[in-house]
């Protein structure tokens, strides 16, 4: 299990907010950080993993953890 | 006047559920496809609307042609098509969905959706029909330009039929190509099956849809709509605010004469949009916890619904049906709800960052 240095929680939020934000809070973590962000909407939880790859970052897991949740675990470059 | 079950009702309904299931499943939202392009640098929903115009557009071209269908453009008042445009276009980022985003965001349980219709679905009525009316008709009779004949221009003039077919089978073609070949050669490069049909189940039922067939059965679902919807007596392909309209009217009339075939299309694709995110268990009421975003989507709302009805279309009936008829009214429309979307999406997310 990895050490998550930051946690976004983005449920309820409709699009764009959680796609925004997510990109907002990874471009303020430092190199090396951890970011788990936490969403209830189906088109962020597809977009926000293909966003973060192409600001570089690792994309280490996405979850379904419930009924229209997600987890997206994401690594800054 | 009783309803016909036969030709108004099942077909729409059919018709609703199935775009319902297309727009859930594609998450096929056309603020998100204009706004996330200045956004998040993001095209692929933008590919999928530009594939189902093309697709709807050879269609028509070749329905007309054949003599299954009379094409029928909307018409042209540029000042009502630039005003009500960009309002609509604006009203759609507050609102967090185009007409038809939220109309299917509703079946999937989300609650700031459903505020934004119910503002959009008043606001709507009261200027087809109410106080907001004036101000409409002022805009769509005062600017409207016509063909002599006094039908709708279109950018072709006598030759649109011919262009459609050549647009749509050249557009189609280059899609091919410059988009859909390439991806597919990367997914070869990759040493991945270029199309995998293993666990079509899951696909279809679980994950969202690729860009591709989701324009393309969009597309196709505009044919059949077309055809439909004409055989009712309306005819003209897929639309929402008259759908919206006309449940109203219903209800503040009782005129059952209000419930056509949009009516029942519109209920249709909530329908749709819940069965189908029912099985990916997508389902969830939900609510934005900030009361201020649920009010800012109900204004967007009502702007949606003025903007739509003064445009004489909102973004199915003006950029998903009128573009691929090639009316010169839709594209100026449309044009201004691109626009409208661009300046609010950078107002509101742009400007701070």
């Amino acid at each position: 299990m990895v050490d998550i240095s930051d946690t976004l929680d983005c449920r309820g939020e409709v699009c764009p907010y959680p796609d925004v934000k997510s990109k907002r809070k990874a471009k303020k973590m430092n190199s090396g950080e951890i970011l788990k962000i936490h969403v209830d909407y189906p088109l962020s939880a597809e977009r926000i993993p293909d966003t973060m790859k192409s600001m570089g970052n690792e994309v280490l897991s996405v979850d379904k953890v419930g009924t229209s949740e997600w987890e997206i675990v994401v690594k800054i470059k | 006047m009783a309803i016909d079950i036969l030709t108004v009702l099942i077909p729409g309904l059919i018709l609703g559920i199935i775009f319902g299931i297309i727009l859930q499943r594609g998450r096929f939202c056309m603020n998100s496809a204009f706004r996330d392009v200045i956004l998040l640098k993001e095209y692929k929903l933008l590919k999928s609307v530009i594939l189902a115009i093309l697709v709807a557009m050879l269609g028509f071209a070749i329905m007309s042609f054949t003599g299954i269908i009379t094409l029928n453009p909307k018409a042209f008042s540029w000042g009502a098509n630039i005003v009500g445009g960009f309002i609509f276009g604006i009203g759609m980022v507050l609102a967090a969905g185009c007409a038809s985003g939220t109309t299917y965001r509703v079946g999937e349980g989300m609650m700031g959706s459903l505020v934004a219709l119910l503002g959009y679905g008043a606001t709507a009525y009261f200027t087809k029909f109410g106080a907001l009316n004036p101000m409409a008709k002022f805009l769509q009779t005062e600017t409207r330009i016509t063909n002599s004949d006094g039908s709708s221009l279109t950018v072709f003039g006598d030759l649109t039929p011919i262009f459609m077919l050549i647009i749509g089978i050249v557009g189609i073609g280059l899609i091919a190509f410059f988009w859909i070949f390439k991806e597919l050669k990367a997914k070869k490069e990759e040493n991945k099956p270029m199309l995998d049909f293993s666990e079509l189940g899951v696909k279809i039922f679980k994950r969202g849809w690729h860009w591709a067939p989701t324009g393309i059965a969009i597309g196709i679902l505009g044919w059949f709509a077309y055809v439909s919807s004409a055989a009712a007596g309306r005819n003209y392909p897929l639309g929402i605010t008259g759908g919206w309209v006309g449940w109203n009217k219903f209800w503040i009339t009782g005129d059952s004469a209000a419930l056509g075939w949009e009516t029942f299309l519109v209920l249709g694709v909530v329908i749709g949009a819940f069965i189908v995110s029912i099985i990916a268990k997508e389902f969830k009421l939900r609510t934005p916890k900030d009361g201020k975003k649920i009010l800012i989507q109900f204004i967007g709302g009502v702007a949606m619904g003025f903007g739509a009805v003064t445009a004489m279309g909102c973004n199915v009936g003006n950029i998903l049906s009128g573009f691929p008829l090639l009316s010169v009214g839709s594209l100026l429309a449309g044009v201004f709800i691109i626009l409208g979307c661009w300046v609010m999406a950078y107002l509101m997310f742009m400007r701070k960052s």
